[in-house]
């Protein structure tokens, strides 16, 4: 099992801010895509991946146990 | 003043060497908002050399609740930001020498402005400019630091040309509708938390003592009660344009550019945004009737009444800003809705 955590806006759309899934095997972009659809997200591209702390790439596959971080790039300043 | 500086010289992670050499440098601050104000604030005190500020927006009222140089007076004046805060600054610290720079931050501006920079410190609120001051950054070899926030969420990471990924590594292409504060609101201590993280990074460099800097991406939620530091040795990207081996800094190029052209007789100008894809309306709608704008909309368009502009904007992230003729105007209205 993996632990999806969300932030910023992401943590709003979800109403959670961490899921559990069963993720191993597949990649960053499979396990985007897969949220996207599920809680009807906007599209993912641009958000951040951490994989245990992190910085993933899309292509990344996910390990069993590994914790998932989706962070948002935000513009406000 | 002799004492002026003497707590932050008995820190000995500065000591008087490292004071020396803070008075000795250069800052750029590039936005004179909430960010900017409060690196201003902080760098001016701290004895900085020089800074300088740019910045195209004049003093508002809703700008009080968090950017901390600004007063009512300031509003009442309509002051440009970059005057207001540099009238401020002057009154903070008479030793620092403040630049101000009434406009916008194009890539032109930034090359005129980057000789004898020592650090760059990202106050604006949009990933167009983020993504020329990272440009700027490979190309003159000048470190910058990221910074922004949104409600009660922020983040930060330094940019050291040569040694980290630089922003074009980690997002690849300039996210369409970024959430920014006139679309989810901010709270003040989510700008202060940004701002100590940029700051402490800021006199590191100054100082000279790069052996400290954090290297890690860090974000955190104030309200949520989340915190998290991402590590960033996996993140630099080889083929990156902007920090790789065949690097063209695509942001520099003004066709990478928002567009802004006035419709001749309608009093009217026209946005065009670098990177056309599909925005959200539906969602965008929701947001700002959410934040009690006026909105009217079907499925190709979004109409928004703002105080004295109305905005309607297209799928494809075009828009028209009526009831204005300033380019510059136009185009900071469009960025603060669309990030």
């Amino acid at each position: 099992m993996n632990k999806v955590m969300f932030f910023a806006h992401l943590r709003d759309k979800v109403g959670k801010e961490c899921l559990l899934i069963e993720a191993s095997g597949k990649t960053v972009a499979e396990l985007k895509a897969e949220i996207t659809k599920e809680y009807s997200l906007d599209k993912m591209d641009t958000v951040m991946t951490a994989i245990n702390e992190e910085f993933a790439g899309n292509e990344e596959i996910i390990q069993d146990e590994d914790v998932i971080a989706f962070i948002p790039p935000v513009s406000g300043g | 003043m002799k004492d002026r500086y003497s707590r932050q010289t008995l820190f000995p992670g500065i000591g008087k060497k490292g004071q020396e050499k803070i008075s000795q440098k250069h800052v750029l601050i590039i936005g004179a908002g909430a960010l900017g104000s409060g690196n201003a604030e902080v760098l001016t005190r701290a004895g900085a050399g020089k800074i300088t500020l740019i910045d195209r927006d004049y003093v508002e009222e809703s700008n009080l609740q968090r950017q901390q140089l600004y007063t009512e007076e300031d509003v009442w004046e309509k002051l440009p930001k970059a005057a207001a805060a540099k009238k401020r600054l002057n009154a903070i610290n008479s030793d620092v020498e403040i630049i101000s720079i009434i406009g916008d931050a194009t890539p032109e501006v930034l090359e005129d402005q980057i000789k004898g920079i020592d650090v760059i410190i990202d106050a604006t609120d949009n990933f167009e400019t983020r993504m020329a001051i990272n440009d700027i950054s490979q190309k003159y070899n000048v470190p910058w630091i990221y910074g922004a926030c949104v409600g009660s969420f922020g983040m930060s990471f330094t940019i050291i040309p040569g040694k980290t990924p630089c922003l074009n590594c980690l997002l690849r292409t300039i996210p369409m509708q970024g959430m920014t504060c006139d679309t989810g609101g901010i709270i003040s201590p989510a700008v202060q938390m940004v701002i100590a993280h940029q700051t402490a990074e800021a006199l590191k460099i100054l100082a000279e003592d790069y052996e400290s800097l954090r290297n890690s991406f860090v974000s955190f939620d104030l309200w949520r009660n989340q915190y998290t530091s991402m590590k960033m040795s996996k993140a630099k990207f080889s083929g990156c344009l902007s920090c790789g081996d065949n690097r063209t800094y695509p942001y520099l190029d003004r066709d990478s550019m928002t567009k802004t052209m006035l419709l001749c007789g309608r009093d009217t100008v026209q946005i065009r945004p670098p990177v056309t894809g599909e925005i959200s309306l539906e969602q965008l709608a929701g947001q700002l009737s959410t934040l009690g704008y006026k909105v009217k909309g079907n499925p190709y368009l979004l109409s928004v009444e703002m105080e004295k502009e109305r905005m309607v904007i297209f799928k494809d992230g075009r828009a028209l800003i009526h009831g204005t003729k300033d380019l510059t105007h136009a185009k900071s209205i469009y960025q603060r809705i669309l990030g």
